[in-house]
């Protein structure tokens, strides 16, 4: 007999309960805010939620194996910097290579950071703090205070963000919200059914087991960093697109971002169980109640910052006691089928 | 003249889950006496020294000292009544120098350190030890002597009456257990009561003045060492009583699927020869220390032999890590299942493919998921895992249940050579039972086992030969009818006549 018990396992659990305070916030930030509801904020939501999600994908990845990547924001920068930059210089670089340059640029920077830490055994933290520092002196040098101005960046790269690839209703989706649903769902996609998503598990949840069983650990821990760095490189030029106005500060803050959005979105920091799906929903909540306080309690923008730290706290320490809780109450049918088994 | 004995144990038990690790042990320290402790791995050694530090409390039983009841609390009480412990591997500050180790301890002396009056004191207490050591040097880079020296100062500035070391000679070198020795007898001497633990039993003969052997958490013998000879000690160790002697099937097959010769590693085996036929159980057996462990880490290329051949169905191999074992059909469970073993939070069904996840994979590169549940769904009803379904996360099975998971994943590998580490440490009697009779059926298929086994019953009952190694060395194979309890352990504490005994004995008979 399948209850709806041992159907849905209490990480699934994690996802909807997210669904449930995205929802729950939609219904008091709209039944207290006038205009809330709005494609406006819809727009705003999205667009946000695109640069951020696209990163905490890859931090996903990262954190999976026990590992993080606090360079993100400065790959995110540099990304930003660099490919406008050459757009500026060759309006006539197509669409696709402009593409290619900024995941190859990520992917680049993203390896330096995985071979520190796979091979050089440096711990991420450590590794990536420096990196973080790094690869913003070297946009900073790069730039030298020039700043990239919409006005010459080709058109094409600016309509992505107003541009509407279909609407629901009022609500119109942005071709660069669509990119990182599709790199969601092509992430989610790889965590659940490849060999190198399964790794990525095992060697998180457990490093030695992973080490008895053959894995190759250094091999697996450097293509999560790489992938990182080039999902971190995408989402730098999502970010081009959506501002145009490109100084050499672009993208700092994110790399904070990105880990509460993966914290909140359910993945463990020890390593081992969290999906992409379950990071983009935390970057969606975190956005949500960001815009919505900003807008119902008329707090400043300063507060976004202690919002995110609160809501980092909250979600591990809830983390612990309700998952632990959840597993209990799990486990409790569980294991009166697992007594009558034995009868 | 009759002494009070300065601590006495006066009929301690203590039970862990459906162990019982103590019943009713009753012992006596007197002051001047070196007091040796006996017994197998199991017997109940440990859990009384934890019980006389303060660690564990006992489930029933008085401890007294001087003849008064104390109740010992945790370790700081244990110090602070004088009753101090050292270990095979000495636990250190190695950034703090050798002074500052020995102090440590010291409480309520200020908040300022005389520093001048520490190095002073450390000296005169080293003196007393007749040891030359500066008291200035780091404790990092000590030798594992010196840092026991250490200890031994840290448990003399406490005033210590009552002196526990714990297999302290294990990771010695002879020279240096001769200088501990000379310490051992000063400190008698000076009237500590020592209870000395070795798995050595020539050294136990050397220094004790009263020799005790436990087995089953019970007291089996005790008495001054001029009426115990080393044979009565053995007899004594052994007898373990062997419930139900597992009835294996005879499976060995002529095919010698695995040959190893002269294989060793720096610094932790050497010499070790065997081979092992399909359908075979070669088992291993030793006490704490004896490096069978290594022995399989070598096979299976977590930390490869750096001298020997291993040969594989007459094709010698090199084995220098895991994946190259795998391929030369090789599979080693761990003892330690949550460290080395599983992976928690995953589920029963992913833990079982993973070293095998390329079999799982469809045209398209990717997992055919439905294939990996009917796999973990097959081992589930082959070897009654029992969880609700194989998607559960391995972290809420039993320990038996837990085990039988690593077995499924490592049978998954369709393994000729499976090497049984602890197989059945810490699971329950019907679990247990379980895993005998797999190993009896994989036997039967013409897989060749081998298996490392601290519990010297389980051994003789699963294995067709037993190979008894003793601190890294080989002292000899035993067959089924040889390996009696008596000589297997004679030949693990380095009694290496008997295994000469036993061969004699065999041509004779």
């Amino acid at each position: 007999m399948h209850t709806w018990r041992q159907r849905i396992r209490p990480e699934q659990i994690r996802e909807l309960s997210l669904i449930g305070l995205i929802v729950i916030a939609l219904l008091i930030f709209g039944w207290q805010i006038e205009n809330f509801l709005s494609a406006r904020t819809f727009n705003r939501i999205t667009s946000s939620v695109a640069i951020v999600g696209m990163v905490a994908i890859g931090q996903t990845l990262v954190v999976l194996t026990r590992n993080i990547d606090l360079s993100v924001g400065s790959i995110v920068g540099f990304t930003a910097y660099f490919v406008g930059s050459q757009l500026a210089a060759n309006p006539g670089l197509p669409p696709v290579a402009a593409i290619v340059l900024a995941v190859l640029t990520g992917g680049a920077l993203g390896l330096v950071n995985g071979l520190i830490v796979a091979y050089g055994r440096v711990p991420a933290i450590i590794t990536t703090l420096g990196t973080l520092a790094i690869y913003r002196m070297l946009l900073i040098n790069y730039a030298n205070a020039r700043t990239i101005t919409v006005d010459s960046l080709p058109s094409w790269v600016v309509e992505l963000s107003r541009q509407t690839l279909f609407a629901i209703g009022d609500f119109a989706v942005r071709p660069l919200f669509a990119i990182t649903i599709a790199a969601m769902v092509v992430f989610q996609f790889v965590l659940a059914y490849t060999v190198f998503g399964r790794r990525l598990y095992a060697i998180g949840s457990n490093p030695e087991a992973a080490r008895f069983a053959g894995l190759p650990a250094q091999r697996t821990v450097l293509a999560a960093f790489v992938l990182c760095g080039m999902l971190a490189g995408m989402a730098g030029f999502l970010f081009l697109a959506r501002f145009g106005n490109i100084t050499a500060v672009a993208g700092q803050g994110i790399e904070l971002e990105s880990v509460a959005a993966v914290v909140v979105g359910g993945v463990n920091t020890f390593g081992g169980s969290g999906t992409v799906l379950g990071a983009l929903l935390g970057a969606f909540l975190i956005d949500l109640l960001g815009q919505g306080l900003l807008r119902w309690l008329g707090i400043s923008e300063f507060w976004r910052d202690a919002l995110l730290g609160l809501l980092i706290l909250l979600a591990v320490a809830s983390d612990s006691v309700i998952l632990g809780w959840l597993r209990r109450v799990w486990a409790a049918p569980a294991l009166r089928a697992e007594v009558s088994n034995e009868r | 003249m009759q002494v009070a004995p300065v601590l006495e144990m006066r009929d301690i038990s203590r039970r862990f889950g459906s162990t019982q690790a103590l019943a009713g042990v009753s012992l006596r320290l007197y002051p001047g006496e070196v007091h040796a402790l006996l017994g197998e791995n199991g017997a109940g050694k440990s859990t009384l020294i934890k019980i006389m530090t303060g660690v564990h409390q006992p489930d029933s039983g008085q401890i007294l000292l001087d003849g008064r009841p104390v109740r010992i609390g945790s370790t700081l009480e244990a110090q602070r009544l004088g009753i101090a412990a050292i270990y095979q591997e000495p636990l250190m500050y190695p950034d703090l120098n050798v002074a500052e180790n020995i102090f440590i301890a010291h409480a309520g002396r200020g908040p300022l350190v005389d520093w001048g009056k520490m190095y002073r004191e450390a000296e005169a207490i080293l003196n007393q030890l007749d040891v030359r050591l500066d008291v200035r040097q780091p404790a990092r880079g000590l030798s594992v002597a010196a840092q026991q020296t250490v200890e031994i100062a840290k448990a003399l500035s406490l005033q210590v009456r009552v002196l526990i070391m714990d297999e302290p000679t294990a990771a010695l070198s002879a020279h240096e257990v001769e200088q501990l020795f000379a310490i051992v007898r000063r400190l008698r001497a000076q009237g500590v009561a020592i209870l000395f633990i070795s798995h050595r039993l020539e050294e136990v003969f050397d220094i004790a003045d009263r020799i005790t052997v436990f087995r089953d958490g019970r007291l089996i013998s005790s008495a001054p060492r001029a009426d115990v000879t080393v044979e009565q000690a053995i007899r004594d160790m052994a007898g373990r009583s062997v419930e139900q002697l597992f009835p294996r099937r005879h499976t060995v097959r002529d095919e010698v699927l695995v040959q190893v010769r002269d294989l060793g590693r720096q610094g932790a085996f050497h010499g070790v020869s065997f081979e092992v036929r399909a359908g075979e159980v070669l088992g291993f057996a030793g006490l704490v220390g004896a490096r069978r462990t290594d022995v399989g880490l070598a096979l299976f290329g977590i930390a490869p032999a750096d001298h020997g051949t291993i040969t594989i169905a007459g094709q010698t191999v090199r084995i220098t890590n895991p994946r190259q074992a795998m391929r030369h059909g090789i599979a080693y469970v761990s003892e330690d299942r949550r460290g080395l073993g599983l992976s928690l939070p995953m589920s029963i069904a992913a833990n079982i493919t993973l070293p095998t996840l390329r079999r799982y994979l469809n045209p398209l590169g990717l997992l055919r998921r439905q294939t990996e549940l009917a796999t973990a769904e097959e081992f589930r009803r082959r070897l009654a895992i029992r969880a609700p379904s194989v998607e559960v996360e391995v972290g809420k099975l039993s320990g038996g249940n837990q085990q039988k998971v690593m077995l499924s994943k490592w049978l998954n590998t369709r393994p000729r050579l499976l090497i049984l580490d602890e197989p059945t440490r810490g699971i329950d009697v019907g679990a247990k039972a379980e895993v005998h009779q797999m190993i009896d059926d994989l036997a039967a298929e013409g897989i060749a086992i081998i298996l490392i086994s601290s519990d010297l019953p389980e051994v003789l009952a699963m294995s067709d030969r037993v190979l008894v190694m003793r601190e890294g060395r080989q002292m000899g194979i035993f067959t089924r009818h040889e390996a009696t309890q008596e000589r297997v352990l004679a030949a693990a504490m380095g009694q290496r006549d008997a295994v000469e005994t036993a061969r004699w004995a065999v041509s004779e008979g």
